[in-house]
């Protein structure tokens, strides 16, 4: 991670031969399912059952893809994933740059409204989800794309705030005073001043938000059926699947595990304080 | 600053910017108007829920019966008295225990092999990550797919490693398929342990380890006497949240063990899925909600209490 800068101790002499195989190991155990599953998604139904496996298909193929995304309405899981994910995200990024900026620079509400939105990071989804499916139910929100945004906008909340109020906190004030001075409203030294020097900060919290609305499952499986259903919920088509649909499901984690890894691997730099919730600073 | 530059210069025309009477309430009340929408969202989408779902857990709101009476305590004996439910909480708390002592031990090794620069670091920094950004449902399907029998091509790797035929239901046989359950946590939560470990390691001030060296410290007592207590309140962070997460148990079980066989894979949230989402007792699974949100919260207060005390940054 280039955050984490390398440090640099006296080397020793040996070669390090343990701390290779232990990485080499631990490499091999990170990438070996994926490759299986690439593997998997390309390979012809007829090489499934062959002992010994086929490790590296001789035949590729693509119709697993296309089954994937046509037969079981992958496409259409994708598109409500896309939907559903940005929209929540740039709700949850805005919703908490303005409530991050008023903690970390007014103390509003004290420590115990800071704290109060962590506590709901740590509510455990299945508490919250009962009732909000008996609510979405009555005001007809369930199976929806705005019931399920709304949802996740809540859910990534907490972390958006958390992220963005130690981003604030670690900001000079000096340019916003400056501007108060001059005689900004404090809404434009807010906008005008603080969001421009923030940005990063807000496009890394926004990040994480998105890879967390693309990859949650709970919420979608209980709070969705037909027509609003996400991508990670469609793979319940392949549950207790007797050998036919291996190709399919494989070919599904293939495209729907690119988005969020492209973009968490291109905001690695900012990774532990999204997986801290801005507690530490990588 | 272009706006502020306006500004000042119309001051110094002699024209201070007025505010209507709207702009003016907005800007003595900035501060509570910028949290109004997380908080309103919040408390819409969370806190009244969770009231309402306290309601229902005294009431009587089943989809197989009629009306919604009060029925007092009925619901959470319902739950208490339910083996299932025990065994489920019994299972959440080990299962989860064992995922995160692994994941916590073969994180801080591989940050171990990482804190030096070498060549290539950046690039097996990327790769190791990786689990992080997958959807638990995916990580459930690709561990399904090496290990299910018969098309998993694990059994084959150990068939031809120990030179006897091995024929493990990973999926479905008793003590394997925790085995299972255990190594996709694992292998999606390891990097996680590793990211947040690796950055205390790298705060650690290097001259403490030359000093060390120059008082012929070796290097097992450097990590007891250096390592340890500089990286004890990252450990503590990474751990909390880490449990806090892992006992919410949810996804993998469902692709991968369904619960089954019969109820010996329910997790303390699978089991209330079922209870409210199969079986449709919707106010018998909200009390059994609240009871694991009273635990959580237990866990919570003595974990976080702890965390916030030795304060880490």
């Amino acid at each position: 991670m280039a955050a984490v800068a390398p440090v640099r101790r006296p080397k020793r002499r040996s070669i390090p031969v343990g701390r290779i195989l232990l990485l080499g190991f631990f490499l091999v155990f990170v990438l070996w399912p994926l490759y299986w599953m690439f593997n998997t998604s390309i390979k012809p139904s007829d090489d499934y059952l062959t002992v010994p496996p086929v490790w590296f298909p001789t035949a590729p193929t693509l119709v697993h893809y296309e089954a994937a995304l046509f037969a079981y309405r992958g496409l259409d899981g994708l598109i409500n994933s896309l939907i559903i994910s940005l929209s929540a995200t740039v709700l949850s990024a805005l919703f908490g740059t303005l409530m991050a900026y008023s903690l970390a620079r007014y103390n509003t509400g004290g420590q115990h409204l800071s704290f109060w939105v962590l506590s709901q990071r740590f509510l455990p989804p299945i508490g919250i989800v009962l009732p909000v499916f008996l609510i979405y139910r009555g005001v007809g929100l369930y199976d929806t794309h705005i019931g399920l945004i709304i949802a996740y906008t809540v859910f990534t909340l907490p972390v958006s705030v958390w992220m963005m109020f130690a981003y604030f906190r670690g900001m000079p004030k000096s340019m916003e005073e400056a501007a108060l001075v001059d005689g900004c409203t404090r809404w434009e030294a807010f906008w005008r001043v603080a969001v421009p020097l923030a940005a990063p900060g807000i496009v890394a919290a926004a990040v994480f938000a998105f890879i967390a609305c693309w990859t949650e499952f709970f919420f979608a499986l209980i709070l969705t059926s037909r027509s609003a259903f996400t991508l990670p919920t469609v793979f319940r088509a392949f549950i207790g699947f007797q050998g036919a649909q291996y190709g399919e499901a494989a070919a599904l984690a293939i495209v729907s595990l690119v988005p969020s890894i492209a973009l968490g691997v291109l905001a690695q730099r900012h990774l532990v304080r999204g997986l801290t919730l801005g507690a530490v600073r990588g | 600053m272009q706006p502020t530059a306006t500004i000042s210069r119309l001051k110094a025309a002699g024209a201070p910017p007025r505010l209507s009477g709207f702009a003016q309430w907005a800007d003595r009340h900035f501060k509570w108007l910028l949290v109004a929408p997380a908080v309103l969202l919040i408390l819409a989408l969370s806190v009244y829920p969770l009231l309402f779902s306290l309601v229902v857990s005294f009431i009587n709101y089943d989809f197989q019966v009629p009306g919604h009476a009060f029925v007092g305590l009925k619901n959470f004996e319902r739950v208490v008295f339910d083996p299932v439910a025990r065994w489920s909480l019994w299972l959440t708390a080990w299962l989860s225990g064992i995922s995160v002592a692994i994941e916590f031990v073969l994180g801080l090794l591989v940050a171990l092999t990482m804190v030096r620069s070498f060549p290539g670091r950046g690039v097996i920094m990327s790769i190791l990550i990786v689990p992080l950004f997958i959807s638990p449902v995916i990580v459930g399907q690709a561990w399904t797919l090496l290990l299910q029998r018969p098309f998993g091509p694990t059994n084959y790797i150990l068939t031809q490693l120990l030179g006897q035929e091995v024929t493990i239901g990973w999926m479905t046989e008793s003590p394997w398929l925790y085995f299972s359950l255990i190594i996709a946590d694992v292998w999606q939560w390891t990097p996680f342990m590793f990211v947040i470990l690796l950055a205390g390691l790298t705060a650690i001030p290097p001259n403490l380890y030359e000093a060390a060296e120059l008082d012929g410290v070796n290097a097992w007592q450097a990590f007891w006497a250096i390592t340890l207590p500089h990286l004890a309140p990252m450990m503590l962070l990474a751990l909390t949240f880490r449990l806090l997460d892992a006992i919410r148990m949810f996804d993998t079980i469902f692709i991968m063990t369904g619960g089954g066989p019969g109820t010996r894979t329910y997790t303390a949230s699978y089991y209330l899925y079922t209870v409210g989402f199969t079986q449709f007792h919707l106010s018998q699974a909200t009390a059994g909600s609240w009871l694991f949100l009273i635990f959580t919260a237990l866990v919570v207060m003595l974990l976080v209490r702890r965390l916030l005390k030795t304060e880490p940054v």
